[in-house]
């Protein structure tokens, strides 16, 4: 008997401790002792102009990141291909080093440190989510080495008071919720949606996770306790009361979660006319809202944050119309960026990408992309790869001379968050995702269809 | 009416995660094998059920047909390469554990490898079909993979009870040494019960496929929840295995219904605690004299 208790202890020991890395062995991170200034003050390529430029990456090509993860490192790496193919940078070559951190904090972390520390990179490129970035960002700030962010916005990284880190997106996560809600509100105005059809009522469910939380937060007017600080920041009274919008159902779901019919069970009891979800993962939208397919709940506004991928409309089919969803990139958006200091706009990017990849990118390449172009920009503006001195050149951007992308223009508050700028709102419509607001930036935008059709 | 909703819902987890245990406290019962390794097979089940369909366009329910008698015969060739060279070890119990876990982990790195990390679901049109009976709806997906799971469940049962070969399962579950002294081949047995285990495993497999989103590392989390609910249920007890996850599924469903979903997962692992705490060997297990 005491054997068997052994046997089965061990097994769940086994079990519990595999189940929180999701399975596998991990990287060894230590091993090479190397004793190092903080790099980039010293500059570490003896042979000068001649070795190429390295940047490292740590990123979720496995696990539950693993489509986003992916998608990151091939923006980056199209973006590297287009700088070389234009004589790289300083008139180095410039290489791109990745590793796959399969989702895992711990391993990104000692990844990002074995970069910095072992093998002594130029600069380093930003990881794919918010859960991810928390830890990583702060290797890279004692570390002094500039940090730029494509994903991973929770107000919670900006507040700790980091110098080095730069948001490539338009807002603080906890603020997205402006858009879809300001959304509603300019469609009522414009008589698109109805004064008497505007929902009144929301059911707001979202995912244990930094970003997805966040917005729900935002939406909720909560507040924001920044970690390893006295500071609690209030969003009282949130986005939806704002606007008159009674969250009449409020849910978090864990992580691997599968019970979504009990949950939209739930959804479908309250009643409520709209259904706003934020996601840790496209596929967690795609599994919602299959589930209140099934339970029959008909809500007029579908929002979730994750789903302007392609394969979102591909797994949900014609249920995926009319679903509106934030984004920080559109294809109609054609902003004008800058690549090896000559112009270099969104659609120049997208039919780059196409020609090189044989498929049109998302906001997922579209991003790293950016980071990218404002990494490049800033080792062009400094002369150097210091970074400590690419780190106040970003910091001394302005409106009128600002890092451009084919994100739009940035420059970034001492946080490291950018001025002035807002998400723009998306809505699949007859297969396509078409730009609904803001209304005026671009050519090209449709109006809301409202309500939602049925699915 | 909301509890009737609940308590439908639950069921019908139940009565898939009754299918799912039901080949790992199989093998436990025959061989004392805790095999860390089942819900790996169960994703392996799940990919041959979407490659199935998108490839040959085959409905999971024809390819339960295909994938259970491949893993039968895989499960008896696995048991007859891995097995007999630890059989006689004194620590056989606890060399199995590391094994099994060992062979998830190459499970998991060969599909992460070959099929990549991304989230599958197998998608025929009933995955998101429910019927509507009044107040209540029944999701047609839940539904159907729940009466396949207690069809197989009852030929087990009945197989168990009626063959031969069934007897001499039964015997050896209930005394190894005994069984061999009166002429059963315990070798063969737990050959052969290995195969059923995977194939109860790959049949688990096909019909999780169209239910839940699964990619490579989903087992780690599945294997959680059936070491749990066997342990309830009494460990190398059929009838403790669908019990205990009926019972633990609907306790779930309700959990999740009214204190919320992030907390449904802790009902399984409460569960553990309390049922190793008074009354360790679960509802219907056996008292076992090592």
């Amino acid at each position: 008997m005491r054997r068997l208790a052994w046997t089965l202890a061990v097994s769940l020991i086994f079990a519990a401790c595999a189940g929180g890395g999701g399975g596998a062995t991990t990287t060894a991170a230590g091993g090479v002792t190397t004793t190092t200034a903080a790099p980039g003050t010293t500059a570490p390529t003896p042979t000068g102009g001649e070795a190429p430029i390295r940047i490292g990456v740590s990123l979720p090509l496995t696990g539950e990141f693993s489509i986003p993860g992916s998608k990151h490192r091939d923006g980056y790496q199209y973006c590297i291909d287009e700088i070389n193919a234009r004589g790289g940078l300083l008139g180095r070559q410039v290489e791109l080093l990745v590793e796959d951190n399969r989702s895992d904090t711990e391993v990104a972390v000692s990844q990002y440190e074995r970069f910095i520390s072992a093998q002594q990179v130029d600069l380093l490129f930003g990881t794919f989510s918010s859960l991810l970035t928390f830890p990583v960002s702060a290797v890279a700030e004692q570390a002094g080495m500039v940090y730029p962010v494509p994903s991973g916005g929770a107000l919670r990284i900006w507040e700790r008071g980091f110098q080095n880190i730069f948001y490539f997106q338009q807002t603080a996560v906890e603020e997205t919720g402006v858009a879809p809600v300001g959304m509603l509100e300019y469609y009522r105005d414009q008589g698109v949606i109805p004064e008497d059809q505007f929902p009144t009522t929301a059911a707001v469910v979202y995912a244990d996770d930094f970003f997805a939380a966040a917005i729900a937060n935002g939406l909720l007017g909560g507040e924001v306790t920044i970690p390893d600080s006295d500071k609690v920041i209030s969003l009282a009274p949130g986005y939806l009361a704002e606007a008159g919008i009674e969250a009449v159902f409020v849910e978090q779901w864990p992580i691997g979660f599968t019970d979504w019919l009990t949950l939209a069970n739930s959804i479908r009891n309250s009643g409520a006319e709209m259904v706003m979800a934020t996601t840790a993962s496209p596929d967690e939208a795609v599994s919602l809202v299959n589930a209140l397919r099934t339970v029959g709940v008909q809500p007029s506004v579908m929002y979730t944050s994750q789903g302007t991928q392609s394969e979102f409309y591909d797994a949900l089919g014609e249920a995926a119309e009319g679903i509106v969803i934030q984004s920080s990139w559109h294809p109609r958006a054609d902003w004008e960026g800058l690549l090896a200091g000559e112009p270099f706009s969104n659609s120049d990017f997208i039919e780059g990408f196409t020609a090189a990849f044989g498929r049109a990118p998302d906001e997922d390449e579209a991003i790293p992309f950016a980071v990218c172009q404002g990494m490049e920009q800033a080792v062009r503006g400094v002369g150097s790869t210091d970074n400590a001195a690419m780190r106040q050149w970003l910091h001394d951007r302005t409106p009128e001379d600002p890092v451009k992308t084919i994100l739009g223009d940035f420059y970034w508050d001492e946080r490291g968050l950018p001025f002035d700028r807002f998400q723009l709102m998306t809505q699949w419509q007859n297969g396509n995702l078409e730009f609904v607001f803001p209304v005026g930036e671009f050519p090209g935008t449709v109006d809301l269809v409202f309500p939602k059709p049925a699915w | 009416m909301n509890e009737l909703q609940v308590l439908i819902l639950g069921l019908l987890l139940g009565g898939v995660y009754a299918l799912m245990a039901s080949g790992l406290t199989l093998l436990f019962g025959v061989m004392r094998v805790v095999n860390l390794a089942h819900a790996a097979f169960i994703v392996v089940g799940a990919y041959g059920a979407y490659f199935a369909f998108e490839l040959l366009g085959l409905d999971p329910f024809v390819a339960l047909g295909l994938i259970m008698p491949a893993f039968f015969l895989l499960g008896m060739g696995l048991y007859r390469l891995l097995f007999p060279r630890i059989e006689g070890s004194p620590r056989f119990g606890e060399m199995t554990v590391l094994m099994t876990f060992g062979l998830a982990l190459i499970i998991e790195g060969l599909l992460a490898f070959y099929f990549t990390g991304i989230f599958r679901s197998v998608d025929p049109p009933y995955a998101t079909q429910a019927f509507i009976l009044g107040p209540v709806f029944v999701p047609r997906a839940q539904l159907y993979a729940s009466l396949t799971s207690v069809v197989l469940l009852m030929g087990l049962w009945a197989f168990l009870r009626m063959t031969r070969t069934g007897y001499a399962i039964r015997a050896t579950m209930q005394n190894r040494v005994a069984a061999q002294v009166v002429g059963v081949n315990v070798r063969r047995i737990s050959t052969v019960s290995f195969g059923i285990g995977m194939a109860l495993a790959g049949a688990a497999g096909t019909l999780v496929s169209f239910i839940f989103t699964f990619f490579p590392a989903r087992h780690w989390q599945w294997i959680a929840i059936l070491l749990a609910l066997i342990v309830l249920g009494g460990m190398g007890s059929l009838k403790g295995a669908v019990v205990g996850a009926v019972v633990l599924a609907v306790a779930s469903s309700f959990v999740s219904d009214r204190i919320g979903p992030t907390w449904a997962p802790m009902t399984f692992f409460a569960a553990l605690f309390v049922t190793l705490m008074v009354r360790p060997r679960g509802l219907f297990g056996k008292e076992i004299d090592r």
